[in-house]
């Protein structure tokens, strides 16, 4: 029997106050996929921040090719062809596309860089990734797909032979999925080991040649390539099966949230018109990059809509800024939570307060603030040690609960939600839906952006499709399919 | 909490060994401890104390204010006009100086916030601005406050009795009432919250409804006020001003005592106690240099050398207390 | 930051002054020259009124230019700009004129320099006007003499070391005291020991012209040594932070003080018997000579000629003066009449 391409076998890894892994085991066969699933906090960024070099184990071994190896750096984890390709990209947006594949092992003549050469070679790695961007391009002007498809090119120019992919697609639109999958098979029928990392179910079943499961910081099973459907992956993950998510329609009341000839700076030949009723969920899909944040963010008044009217329950607030739209009861949680939702530094405490503050006077109202944290961690079942803890420490879905909790604490009548569940694992995905299907059945209006159809389906009573900065369409009912969506998102740009 | 620990820390060990090599053994004296020095010490950390914490508010934000050197040399140049030249009576005086100290601060913030400006650029043109516009002002003509007045330079050089011999100096009085202040701003109130949230992440809290553009105008007045203040003591306390080097680096010594104090330059971190312990450290250090060394040759050498090996120490002991295996 | 706000400054200077002079084609005609002190000071401004009676009396133009920072490299600055715009002729107050030879020989090539206030022996500069800074330490270490009969510990304060006048009127103050022959050459480091049988000169403590920081070093040397009889300071805005110093330290009449120019709180203070006495220059006139001599140095194009308006010695004596409490009253009503200030 030939060694396996890597194998970890009992790795330990204990944080202060956390024991992040406990006697994890993992191979990697040559030319197998192998997805690693688990809730969040379950440990799979730590086991692969092991792999990559990132952390050293406290406990355990890792054998590359049947051989004892230390990693002491990213650096050295990638000499030896093991790549991460990040979860938040980690490009420099202020190289060109060729400076950042070439970042760190730059081609030179003494102390010069050699642009020609790179650009050559960076060209023919575009080419076999199907990435349709010049070598000089910024990296900033692009998509977050084709960043995805950079960080891979960048592994594999390196020599990568085990690739890390830590939810590769959250970012990426359905074409860009479907590429980045051929990509995989292709680069798996080469001999390279990938190690896929997904809350998207979905995915794991169509790619994974054996799934991994993780739990609590322990091995929770394991499942070969015959044995894998979505209840089986459930139960690796949770070990507990989940109710089906699909919900009763409400009966809607008045509209509270009402659009009219909205133009955003971004779109400004699209005016946007709606309206949104008490208990009704309506979500917005829509291809990346087709307005639909721009939008939410115009109606919190985050950015100033060129013109148009925004009137929550009978109050305008356009061009007011986010306090007032708070004020009058919309409240938005945006898509980039470390950046946007949270202060990632404060304690849970401070930021479940930091919006309604405010409204109670100019010195802190303590005995208020440790009752929301209280109520709020208790109620949102936040898994936090206590109110204090600082909110960056937190796992991806308790701190989009506390995103959640800060706004409810403001009691709004409309809540814009922008990808709800975006990094977030299937546990705590299930329970914010049921979450806001009660927030709706209590009487608010929701207007949700997710590039996920399938949670589309699941949470609106009814869905408008946005292209290029419009509403293209209304869909609701019977019509309501994955296949209608797509055909209103994509007509223009496909045929 | 630790900075702090660690800045007592070094304040005692300076002061230890400062008063243990000054002990003159012949007069049985100890200069360090005398109530003159005490009193000397103690003036100097309320006056670059204010400067200090005026830094602070800024740095809070995220950015930095390098026009506080300008502000105290308008303030100190403008007072003695005001009193000696105009004949004003000491408040209005002052309240004028105040007003306009705090009228460049908004000017800073409005353009910090309105057009979007680095607070590097903008306060380092208001350094270049303000201290040009005070030469041709003056003349270049020492701004002299004479003998008119006396009660005022109480503010700066008066002290209030605890003893026969020691008093606590006014300044150093006013300080603590502006940390008193100030602390009770930053930690009780809604503004103080809303203020280290915006220093922390600007973009969250503003997403969180915090109003982020008054805020940051609201604290670079804050600053310059409090700079405008320290300048009208300086005045006061060394009765005259030159407008071509009153005040001159008199930022980057507040900016220090603040960042040593554990203000962090990122924004959204720090403690009034420790700015102004920070603060301390920036006068005991050449006081002790003075006491004890042949000549003040190596005053900022030392300065520096023993801020630098503060922070070694500092961050070493932070990485060996995290490291430190727990069970 | 220095460096950008004195070129900053210098920029709009030069922009006002050209635009002046382009305004008045007459004032053109007249020889152009400048005076450049070494920092900005009250003692300049006297200076520069002498400049502005030496203008009306001998008929030139001339400008005034006062380094903000009262640097070397500040100096270098100006000169270049004052000889891109065509000045016929310098009257400088050198900043560091061991380190500034070459610079001041390029000058004296393209114009006619002198130097004052402070000289530059080494330079090819024609002439220096101002009084020995040596002697005049000397006359201050007479005024301490005078004060502290019977001996005593002495700390002298100053700007810094850098500046050749400075250094002069230190050595006259220790080599008085000490009672040593007339070495305007000697110098005794800034911590060196200088002990006599009567005097001592415990330590000299410079502040970069930071008054807040003067003060404070007056203040910790009375702390350090109790038995400190006597506080010297050089420099003209130092004297009255030393008796600011003396008198919160409660040691008024215990601790002598002898200062240097004539800043009216110095004057102040002998009249009010705090302050022993003062070393005053005629800084008024160092400005209005300068400009006589420049005149007429500039109006001869032939060099042997030029040198026979020379003064012996390429040196134009202009005299300190002791000024103590039997002579202040007059001295300080001269002043003000000559600056046509009121008290």
């Amino acid at each position: 029997m030939t060694a396996s391409l890597l194998a970890l076998r009992g790795i330990g890894k204990a944080f202060p106050g956390v024991r992040a892994l406990q006697d994890v085991d993992l191979t990697i066969e040559r030319g197998e996929v192998v997805a690693l699933i688990g809730e969040n906090g379950a440990g799979k960024s730590t086991l692969m921040k092991v792999l990559a070099g990132v952390y050293r184990p406290d406990a355990g071994e890792l054998w590359l090719d049947g051989a004892l190896v230390a990693l002491k750096s990213p650096a050295e984890a990638l000499r030896l062809g093991i790549a991460l390709i990040h979860q938040e990209l980690s490009l420099c947006d202020n190289l060109t596309v060729a400076g950042a594949l070439f970042l760190g092992a730059e081609l030179r003549r003494g102390p010069f860089l050699r642009r020609r050469a790179m650009d050559v070679q960076a060209r023919h790695w575009l080419l076999r990734l199907g990435l349709t961007v010049e070598p000089a391009a910024l990296v900033a002007t692009l998509s977050p797909g084709q960043k995805q498809l950079l960080e891979i090119a960048r592994a594999l120019r390196a020599k990568a032979r085990v690739l890390i992919m830590d939810e590769p697609t959250s970012s990426l639109t359905l074409p860009e999925t479907e590429r980045l999958f051929t990509l995989v098979r292709e680069l798996r029928d080469q001999g390279v080991g990938v190690v896929y990392i997904s809350h998207r179910l979905g995915e794991v079943r169509e790619l994974a040649d054996r799934v991994v499961g993780l739990r609590d910081g322990k091995n929770s099973g394991e499942l070969q390539r015959a044995e894998i459907t979505h209840e089986r992956l459930v139960g690796l993950m949770v070990g507990r099966t989940l109710s089906a998510t699909r919900r009763v329609a409400h009966v809607p009341g008045d509209a509270v949230l009402q659009v009219k000839g909205l133009r955003t700076a971004a779109f400004p030949q699209a005016v946007v018109e709606l309206a949104v009723r008490r208990c009704e969920v309506v979500g917005i899909a829509g291809l990346l990059g087709s307005g639909r944040t721009e939008l939410l963010r115009a109606l919190f008044g985050a950015d100033r809509a060129l013109a148009g009217d925004v009137t929550i329950a009978g109050k305008a607030t356009a061009g007011r800024g986010p306090g007032a739209a708070a004020a009058a009861g919309l409240v938005l949680l945006p898509e980039d939570r470390k950046q946007q939702g949270l202060v990632l530094g404060m304690s849970v405490r401070h930021n479940l307060s930091l919006p309604t503050l405010r409204g109670r006077g100019v010195l802190i109202d303590r005995a208020y603030e440790a009752a929301l944290a209280m109520r709020a961690i208790a109620e949102l079942e936040i898994a936090a040690r206590g109110p204090d803890q600082i909110v960056g420490t937190l796992s991806g879905g308790n701190q989009q609960k506390v995103v959640l909790g800060k706004w409810l604490a403001a009691n709004p009548r409309v809540l814009l939600l922008d990808e709800p569940t975006r990094g977030v694992d299937v546990g705590a995905r299930s329970e914010i839906y049921a979450r806001l299907h009660a927030l709706a059945a209590q009487g608010l209006a929701i207007l949700f952006v997710s590039s996920e159809l399938e949670e589309v389906l699941a949470l609106a009573d009814r869905a408008l499709v946005m292209r290029q900065g419009a509403i293209v369409g209304e869909l609701a009912g019977a019509a309501l399919t994955e296949a209608n969506v797509m055909m209103l998102a994509t007509s223009m740009e496909s045929r | 909490m630790k900075k702090i620990v660690g800045l007592v820390a070094l304040l005692l060990v300076i002061a230890v060994i400062t008063a243990t090599f000054s002990y003159d053994p012949i007069t049985d004296s100890n200069p360090f401890l005398s109530a003159y020095n005490l009193e000397n010490l103690l003036q100097r950390v309320g006056l670059f104390g204010v400067l200090s914490v005026a830094a602070a508010f800024v740095i809070v934000t995220g950015g930095i204010d390098l026009s506080i050197g300008a502000v105290v040399c308008v303030a100190g140049c403008l007072l003695p006009w005001f009193l000696r030249d105009l004949g004003w009576s000491a408040p209005l005086a002052i309240l004028t100086t105040l007003a306009i100290a705090a009228a460049i601060g908004a000017w800073h913030g409005l353009l910090v916030v309105g057009l979007g400006l680095q607070p590097f650029v903008v306060t380092l043109c208001g350094l270049l601005l303000y201290r040009g516009i005070m030469r041709g002002f003056t003349g270049d003509q020492t701004m002299g406050l004479g003998d008119t007045a006396e009660e005022l330079r109480w503010l700066a050089t008066g002290k209030v009795a605890l003893t026969e011999q020691f008093g606590l100096p006014v300044p150093m009085l006013l300080l603590v009432g502006i940390a008193v202040l100030t602390s009770f701003l930053w930690t009780r109130t809604v503004w103080g919250r809303h203020l280290f949230a915006l220093g922390r992440n600007e973009e969250a809290a503003r997403f969180a409804g915090v109003p982020t553009a008054r805020l940051t105008v609201a604290a670079y007045i804050a600053c310059s006020l409090l700079a405008g203040l320290g300048g009208c003591l300086f005045v006061l306390d060394v009765n005259s001003a030159q407008a071509s080097n009153f005040g001159n680096f008199y930022e980057l010594y507040a900016i220090a005592g603040a960042v040593l104090g554990g203000m962090a330059l990122r924004g959204g971190e720090g403690m009034v106690l420790g700015i102004v312990l920070g603060a301390a450290l920036m006068q005991l250090l050449p006081n002790t240099i003075r006491l004890l060394g042949d000549s003040d040759k190596l005053e900022f050498a030392v300065v520096g050398g023993v801020i630098l090996a503060g922070a070694a120490a500092d961050a070493v002991l932070a990485r060996w207390w995290q490291r430190r295996p727990r069970r | 930051m220095h460096t950008l706000s004195s070129l900053a400054f210098t920029c709009l200077a030069i922009a006002v002054g050209t635009a002046a002079v382009a305004q008045d084609p007459v004032v053109a005609k007249k020889p152009r020259l400048a005076f450049v002190t070494n920092c900005v000071a009250e003692f300049w401004t006297v200076g520069s009124f002498g400049v502005e009676a030496g203008k009306q009396e001998f008929g030139v133009e001339a400008v005034v230019r006062m380094p903000a920072n009262g640097t070397a490299d500040e100096q270098k600055r100006i000169l270049e700009d004052l000889l891109a715009k065509g000045v016929q002729g310098i009257a400088l107050s050198p900043k560091d004129p061991e380190n500034m030879t070459a610079l001041l020989d390029k000058v004296a090539s393209r114009a006619v320099l002198i130097t004052h206030d402070s000289d530059a022996p080494k330079s090819k500069r024609l002439c220096y006007i101002g009084m020995d800074n040596y002697d005049a330490g000397r006359m201050c270490g007479q005024l301490v003499k005078q004060a502290l009969p019977g001996g005593g510990a002495v700390v002298i304060l100053v700007g810094n070391l850098d500046q050749d006048n400075a250094r002069r009127r230190r050595q006259g103050v220790i080599d008085e005291l000490l009672g040593r022959t007339h070495d305007a050459t000697r110098f005794d480091k800034q911590d060196a020991v200088c002990k006599g049988d009567l005097y001592e000169i415990r330590a000299t403590f410079t502040d970069q012209f930071d008054r807040q920081k003067g003060k404070a070093a007056a203040q910790d040397a009375l702390t350090r040594w109790s038995d400190v009889a006597c506080m010297v300071g050089l420099f003209e805005y130092e004297p009255p932070l030393m008796l600011e110093a003396v008198k919160s330290a409660n040691r008024l009449g215990k601790v002598a003080l002898v200062g240097f120019d004539e800043n009216e709180a110095t004057l102040q203070g002998i009249v009010d018997g705090h302050i022993h006495g003062t070393v005053v220059q005629n800084p008024y006139e160092y400005g209005r000579r300068s400009m006589e001599l420049l005149a007429k140095l500039v109006a001869e194009v032939d060099a042997k000629k030029r040198e026979a308006l020379l003064p012996k010695g390429g040196f134009l004596d202009i005299p300190a003066r002791q000024i103590k409490r039997d002579n202040v009253r007059a001295f300080w009503d001269d002043l003000l009449q000559k600056t046509g200030k009121k008290k």
